[in-house]
């Protein structure tokens, strides 16, 4: 019976994290994926059998062997297996929270030779459809010091950093040269 | 030379070790050692790369099978460690695609990404590939597998650019979902097997019921495929490979899709070879639709790291190809098809790295590597342009290169096993990647010279920079060249590589999972009158016999 539960729990667990995923908005994009973690944490506690009442351990070991033939101990591994695979997902999903943000930032804030420009569609990360301009190009953004040889203004850049980011001003000042 | 196999610790833990000794420097002298983190990176790289020069010649070389047990705990108990010469050539390969690209990265990544981790990261990302190449055990292996993804994640990220942030939420959630099914197998093999020891699975697995094995291999195809980026479960690849600093891109292309694939190899011989012939039906639609989509789709895309990164995908599926067809065939010819494969895998991973940094660097020189505003290179760069030039015949499949020697292996067992279908796909397929390259190389090297708008003159102006870019590229494609033109012995070496890991009972016995009380299958275990495969050992004596394999 509680095994039977414990499958549906998983079972609803994992479509409700399917269905969060595939909406649109990046908020329910996080909470899916950490439904589906514990769908999977929830599978992984139901892989080492519904015991009642079993320790884990072995108190006495010279009986040890009895023990074994009337029952075997409960299974210490999957949890375990729980706690890493909750470590991790807990970092992934800071990460994600902070690539989300970022991305809203970007979305929301950014301005382009003084006027307001969407740089990225807002909501759907997915939207695979016809690459911008900005979606081309830029990770030569912080490299770029100086455009020669040319007229014709900046298309598609993001604004140059701030000073904090200034990075010819952190070389300086670390004395950072190079070979 | 005997080696210990204690020396298989020292891929995870080197990198390991110096990436935190490189951040706790970055924590007590400030951020603005970078000088001191390059040196300390590059001594790792280089330590790796001869720690895996040593495990190759005692695994691929001499036929040994490396088996740490760490802590002396036997096997199901502890984490195994195990080293053969598939895993040893992807060690190898790894520790040269990370030692090739790390001038590259030196050159081109900005100071704002060196202190950001850049450095460090590159270790972390190395010491999770490493260690999913070397895992035993089916949760080690997801815990590796989760470290070279963050690794990944932040590398991808690193300067958080829009496209960047863009692009980076696809890949991690489309990889994520991948790890989630790959986890639920995990979990399911631990219910239903009673354990996650890769050995103890593949000797219990013949006797688990068909249901359990088929829902296990399913799961593991489409977790490990979609890391591989085959067919269907693509998507996260040409999402994002064009976004971050080609470094980070040439690293990404040498490196990330072959764990996946290097998995597919493992799981498949490993745990159910049978299922590579009652499944090979599919997974030639899988390989065919994957090289045709791949070569394809890099057809319609607009710039020049657009389309390696689709030519990944139509890579993969010819090594998947190599993969389905590895127990078809004559008894003498076991394993042809991998050997094909994983000797296609060490072209790819070497000329691949090499055509993408070629690519970054014809960026770095115009400024944008959209196909439609670059052009005329060849007078200007005339040494880059036969770099890549020679790369890109290489991936091509032209003589006397590695292309050449791996395509036409495996397209003789496609062809000798009967799969018409699938080998006139993949000529195709090879066709298409000829016409991509020559599109490339027309668009960026030949017509006029077409000014860039903006360029990094800070490392255009540095003439150590300019080395240190265009010499790892030199030294892969002279590699390729070497790969190409020692054809033979090479390939007489990944066919003993191919049919080490088709030994499933050898890997079984070299790990020796103890017989113990815990290693009783759960209660609930239902044992079957499956047939365990036996073609692999039964004709050891006709084996001997075969021209694939060398005479010891």
């Amino acid at each position: 019976m509680i095994s039977l539960l414990l499958a549906f729990a998983v079972g609803s667990l994992f479509a409700c994290g399917a269905y969060m995923i595939m909406r649109r908005g990046q908020i329910k994009l996080i909470l899916g994926l950490g439904l589906l973690s514990h769908g999977v944490n929830l599978l992984l506690f139901g892989s080492g059998r519904l015991a009642e009442g079993r320790p884990p351990i072995f108190l006495d070991k010279d009986s040890y062997a009895e023990t074994i033939a009337w029952s075997l101990p409960a299974d210490p591994l999957p949890q375990a297996l729980i706690l890493t695979a909750i470590v991790i997902s807990f970092g992934i999903t800071a990460f994600v929270i902070v690539l989300v943000n970022r991305r809203h930032t970007i979305t929301a804030t950014d301005y382009v030779h003084g006027e307001f420009v969407p740089l990225l569609k807002e909501g759907d990360p997915f939207d695979f459809s016809e690459p911008s301009e900005i979606d081309q190009y830029d990770w030569l953004a912080y490299e770029v010091d100086e455009v020669y040889d040319s007229d014709e203004p900046l298309s598609g850049m993001p604004p140059r950093p701030p000073s904090e980011h200034d990075e010819s001003a952190a070389m300086e000042e670390d004395n950072y040269q190079w070979p | 030379m005997a080696v210990s196999a204690n020396l298989l610790a020292a891929p995870v833990a080197a990198p390991l070790l110096i990436a935190a000794l490189i951040l706790l420097l970055a924590r007590w002298g400030g951020r603005r050692l970078i000088r001191h983190q390059i040196a300390l990176t590059a001594l790792a790289l280089c330590f790796n790369f001869a720690v895996a020069l040593l495990i190759f010649q005692a695994t691929a070389g001499q036929g040994e099978r490396l088996v740490l047990q760490m802590g002396a705990w036997s096997a199901p108990y502890g984490i195994t460690v195990y080293g053969d010469g598939l895993s040893a050539t992807l060690l190898l390969l790894t520790a040269l695609v990370a030692l090739a690209v790390y001038p590259f990265a030196v050159a081109t990544i900005d100071y704002h990404r060196a202190r950001m981790g850049f450095h460090p990261l590159y270790l972390f990302l190395l010491m999770g590939v490493n260690g999913a190449f070397l895992s035993g055990d089916l949760f080690n292996l997801y815990v590796f597998f989760e470290v070279l993804l963050m690794a990944s994640f932040v590398l991808l990220t690193i300067g958080a650019q829009p496209a960047q942030t863009n692009s980076g939420i696809r890949y991690v959630v489309l990889n994520l979902l991948a790890s989630t099914v790959f986890l639920v197998a995990a979990g399911i093999a631990y219910g239903t097997l009673g354990t996650l020891n890769m050995a103890q699975i593949a000797e219990r697995l013949p006797l688990a019921s068909p249901a359990v094995r088929t829902l296990f291999a399913g799961l593991l195809l489409v977790g490990f495929g979609s890391k591989a980026a085959i067919f269907p479960l693509f998507f996260w690849l040409p999402a994002s490979y064009h976004t971050p600093p080609p470094a980070v891109t040439a690293l990404f292309g040498g490196l990330l899709t072959k764990v996946g694939v290097y998995t597919l190899f493992r799981s498949f011989t490993l745990f159910f070879p049978e299922l590579l012939i009652s499944w090979q039906p599919t997974l030639l639609t899988i390989a065919g639709a994957t090289m045709l989509v791949g070569a394809l789709g890099a057809l319609a895309q607009p710039g020049i790291r657009r389309v390696l990164s689709f030519h990944i995908i139509s890579h993969v599926g010819f090594m998947l190809m190599g993969l389905a067809v590895a127990l078809s065939g004559n008894k003498l010819a076991i394993g042809f098809g991998l050997g094909a494969a994983v000797l296609y895998l060490c072209h790819h991973m070497i000329i691949k790295t090499a055509l993408i940094m070629a690519g970054g660097a014809v960026e770095l020189h115009m400024g944008s590597d959209r196909l439609a505003s670059i052009g005329g290179l060849v007078t200007r760069h005339p040494f880059l342009a036969f770099l890549f030039f020679m790369a890109a015949i290489s991936l091509a499949g032209v003589p006397p290169f590695s292309g050449f020697v791996s395509k036409l292996s495996l397209l003789q067992i496609t062809l000798d096993t009967r799969h018409w279908l699938v080998s006139g796909v993949s000529i195709f397929a090879s066709l298409l990647t000829m016409l991509n390259m020559m599109r490339l190389w027309r668009e960026s090297f030949w017509g006029d010279y077409k000014r860039p708008s903006r360029v990094p003159t800070r490392i255009l102006q540095s003439s150590l920079r300019q080395r240190l870019m265009l010499t790892p590229i030199a030294v892969l494609v002279l590699l390729s060249l070497g790969l190409g033109i020692l054809g033979g012995p090479a390939f007489r070496l990944s066919m003993r590589v191919a049919q080490q890991a088709l030994d499933r009972q050898a890997y079984i016995d070299a790990v020796s999972p103890a017989a113990t009380f815990s290693t009783k299958p759960p209660s609930h275990f239902v044992p079957t009158t499956a047939t365990v495969p036996t073609f692999l050992t039964e004709n050891a004596a006709d084996l001997a016999r075969s021209p694939f394999v060398p005479s010891p």
